[in-house]
């Protein structure tokens, strides 16, 4: 996990995990996808109804802490990181795992009314980005800060601009990915 | 120049689903919608700003304007939603999301809607941009500087606009450039 460093035991873990606004987002987010998933099964009727009531709560937690709405339908894969600075309104489809979001992020529905975005595993999302629209983000992806995207992208792909297209294909992101950085250097991208 | 009570009521319509006219239904309407909260309080202040002339409502008007300090200090820091008195909006005005949006020095017509990380207009320019009626502005648009953007107009999601937009046009990029100057945008407009 990126959050917790090397030695971490288990109590500066957990306070982390307190102190953090992405994983309290994440958090309530798996709470949020596990309550719509026990509603459609039915049963558990006063749970269920506690659960939400909770929620309810939780949203607005979310909201005013880390400024973030992440959509409850949304399939969230295991290691997948968000921002603490927040400001990410996402609601993709799916969201596969070791996927590193930074801060002021949309994901979500076109308003023109194309639904919402795939995003594969190992995705690198820089701060300032849109991804809208019907479209699918490979294994690997990294997408450059500042990028508007709307279209489909290959696996290990990388893109940027505004409007956004493929800058590169076949870029290793995992060296982007191991640090929180994301004023990319340009070693790293010297192709820029 | 609309009164407060009728253009809070199609800033609120314009959140209500078509058949929806219970009191209920309204109240959760503005629980749901932090933008439209933010819209509320807003027309809350320029009201007051309306009637500063009547000296005898002075005392009535000096507790509205604590309640107002306190609800729009709660809109800017809590919801990162900052509509500015210094703002002229018309009535049905739509805000999709929150987190970082400023609108500020500027002019708006009837029936505009902003997305999450808009910026419209800047606080050291007092001439700020003037827009039409039923114009889209996306998510993460900036329209700085004293521009005119044509009624019906859409802005695409990251969009920069440095020059004027005639109307019925859409704009894509940083900058800004015209992709279509025949774009219907009425389909994406809530509600009209």
């Amino acid at each position: 996990m990126l959050r917790f460093p090397d030695g971490a035991g288990v109590l500066r873990c957990t306070l982390l995990a307190f102190r953090s606004p992405g994983l309290l987002v994440l958090t309530i987010q798996r709470t949020g996808h596990y309550y719509l998933d026990r509603r459609n099964r039915g049963g558990w009727k006063l749970a269920v109804l506690g659960l939400k009531i909770f929620l309810a709560f939780a949203r607005w937690l979310a909201l005013i802490i880390a400024k973030s709405d992440v959509d409850a339908r949304t399939v969230i894969a295991g290691g997948v990181y968000l921002s603490d600075a927040g400001h990410l309104i996402i609601g993709p489809h799916s969201i596969g795992k070791g996927t590193l979001i930074h801060e002021r992020v949309t994901i979500g529905v076109s308003a023109a009314g194309a639904g919402p975005p795939t995003i594969g595993e190992n995705v690198w999302i820089g701060p300032d980005c849109v991804v809208y629209g019907d479209s699918r983000l490979g294994n690997g992806v990294t997408v450059l800060p500042g990028t508007v995207l709307s279209m489909s992208v290959p696996d290990n792909a990388v893109v940027g601009g505004n409007p956004g297209g493929i800058v590169r294909f076949d870029f290793d992101n995992s060296q982007l990915r191991r640090s929180l950085a994301y004023n990319i250097n340009r070693e790293s991208l010297a192709f820029l | 120049m609309t009164s407060f009570l009728q253009a809070s009521r199609a800033d609120l319509n314009r959140c209500l689903d078509e058949n929806a006219t219970s009191m209920w239904s309204k109240l959760q309407a503005v629980r749901r919608n932090e933008g439209l909260q933010a819209v509320l309080v807003y027309r809350f202040g320029r009201m007051l700003d309306s009637k500063k002339k009547h000296v005898l409502l002075w005392p009535l008007a000096a507790v509205g304007w604590g309640v107002y300090a306190l609800a729009a200090l709660v809109m800017r820091r809590g919801y990162g939603i900052k509509v500015s008195l210094s703002a002229d909006i018309g009535a049905g005005f739509w805000i999709g999301h929150f987190g970082g949006i400023e609108v500020l020095n500027c002019r708006l017509a009837e029936r505009c809607s902003v997305g999450q990380q808009t910026k419209v207009g800047r606080a050291e320019q007092i001439d700020g941009p003037e827009i039409g009626h039923s114009v889209w502005i996306g998510a993460h648009a900036r329209i700085f500087g004293p521009v005119k953007v044509g009624a019906h107009a859409t802005i695409a999601p990251g969009a920069r606009v440095t020059k004027d937009v005639p109307s019925h046009s859409l704009i894509v990029g940083d900058p800004g450039r015209i992709v279509s100057r025949r774009y219907d945008n009425s389909h994406i407009l809530p509600r009209i």
